[in-house]
């Protein structure tokens, strides 16, 4: 069964203080709707990616309180997967149509989170990480600082490269309307930064972030209707331990590898194959080993071919994060993988302006839960 | 949030079987921005220590100086307060290590 994209939309993300959670939603759903030419009654359920609303906002129950935003009584369920809830969501939702017991479902990624200080956030945000680590007093940057750490040493990679991700995603944040950063950066900038857990600093964490972002897919033969149907041709996940430390590397993500593995066999490509892709950079480690992880780069290579201009727009082979990535195009982590699959989707649509990537036909998406304790893999083709 | 005194009490029985075990720094990271209890502890390393046994385990150091962050220093599991509690809550003490 094909896998077909009818809407997307995304909210602009940032700190977005005059705004509910009811009002981030409502706005992406209906905008999603809107593009996809249906109305709210012919969806037939609700997947929401979520990951903070009980710890934050004491909210639980969360599909039966958005799916009142769309005014209709369908089934909602929501899917929580540390930062990749949005990309678990939609592989459930895709699971839902291809089981054959809906036809056509709204999928929305959200989070709020600048409603609260940065220690709270701080510390809500290791719900993904282990009781090890917590008890450890290890913060989410901490744990893949140590990763940092690693593949510095491993693979005599500088802190100046690894900022080199920073810089690349802030110039592409400047050609994206809805990122919440939209000002380049340096490498000096990166390095001058305040130290969050050594050798990371400010500018090598995405922020802290407010957002929605929905799509609406189908199983159905839509050929006729859509002028450029974009397909979801492959929809995988991958998980590993936990902690960090119980894993045999520091440098690679297992979780990525098994569920991109999987990918590329189902959708019959290879690495080379993907034009552009949308790559979960929490931290600037992380798409430096996610390149790698996902055989972009060779091992040990992948933050020296960012720092070379590889994946930057209009110079790289592969691009990556055009949309600015988490770093600057922000990070409500409930809400990235399914912003990812709207930035993919406008690019092979080719209707992503001054950010365009040149002849797109295949994207990717790479959405990280925890420190790589779960991942989900989405390829898309025109 | 306070702890649960079930869940403290639980893990207190297997917490006294790992003091004063001895291992060697695989990775270390200092925190500078924690989560609020362990504010008042802050610059701290965490580390990464693989134990005599061949195990992993994850930890903050203590007694610690710039010195002793290298990969390869030996360190010694020691039982500590963890972190600053709330007024209602129990006191947790945890497992850290210090440098041999």
């Amino acid at each position: 069964m094909k896998i077909s994209i009818l809407g997307v939309a995304a909210t602009k993300f940032g700190e977005l203080w005059s705004v509910s959670p009811r009002v981030l939603a409502k706005e992406a759903m209906n905008n999603a709707l809107k593009q996809s030419g249906l109305k709210a009654g012919d969806i037939d359920a609700l997947f929401v990616g979520n990951m903070l609303s009980e710890i934050l906002g004491n909210q639980a129950n969360l599909g039966s309180l958005l799916v009142e935003e769309l005014g209709v009584q369908i089934p909602a369920f929501r899917i929580e997967g540390a930062c990749a809830s949005g990309g678990l969501a939609l592989h459930n939702a895709i699971n839902s149509i291809k089981s054959g017991q809906y036809k056509t479902v709204l999928v929305l990624g959200i989070e709020k989170m600048t409603d609260h200080s940065q220690d709270e956030i701080t510390n809500a945000l290791m719900a993904a990480g282990s009781d090890e680590e917590r008890m450890a007093g290890a913060t989410f940057p901490g744990v893949y600082a140590l990763m940092a750490q690693a593949y510095m040493k491993q693979y005599k990679v500088s802190e100046e490269e690894l900022a080199s991700v920073s810089v690349k995603n802030h110039y592409h944040g400047t050609l994206n309307p809805k990122a919440q950063f939209q000002f380049s950066i340096s490498v000096a900038d990166v390095m001058k930064s305040a130290k969050i857990a050594d050798p990371l600093k400010l500018l090598d964490c995405s922020p802290i972030s407010d957002g929605a972002a929905a799509v609406v897919i189908t199983g159905e033969n839509i050929i006729k209707k859509v002028r450029k149907p974009i397909q979801i041709v492959a929809s995988e996940v991958g998980t590993d331990t936990l902690s960090l430390c119980d894993r045999k590397s520091f440098t690679s993500l297992l979780a990525v590898i098994d569920a991109s593995t999987k990918a590329y066999k189902k959708a019959g490509l290879r690495p080379s194959d993907i034009d552009v892709a949308e790559i979960h950079d929490c931290f600037s480690i992380s798409e430096a080993i996610a390149t790698e992880d996902l055989g972009f780069s060779k091992k040990g290579e992948g933050a020296k071919d960012i720092a070379k201009g590889k994946r930057t727009l209009f110079k790289g082979d592969i691009i990556c994060n055009p949309s600015g990535g988490l770093k600057a195009c922000g990070h409500p982590v409930g809400a990235t993988g399914i912003k990812q699959i709207v930035e993919i989707t406008e690019q092979l649509r080719g209707v992503a302006g001054k950010r365009q990537v040149e002849n797109a036909r295949i994207g990717l998406t790479h959405n990280v839960g925890g420190s790589g304790a779960v991942a989900a893999i989405h390829i898309l083709r025109i | 949030m306070v702890t649960s005194p079930v869940k403290l009490w639980r893990r207190q029985k297997n917490t006294a079987t790992l003091i004063g075990k001895k291992g060697k720094i695989l990775q270390w990271t200092i925190i500078r921005v924690p989560a609020k209890s362990f504010i008042d502890q802050a610059p701290y390393p965490v580390v990464i220590v693989k134990m005599q046994n061949g195990e992993n385990m994850i930890g903050q150091l203590v007694d610690w100086q710039q010195k002793d962050l290298i990969i390869g220093r030996e360190v010694v599991s020691v039982l500590r307060r963890l972190r600053t509690e709330q007024e209602e809550d129990v006191i947790y003490y945890n497992i850290k290590f210090r440098p041999l």
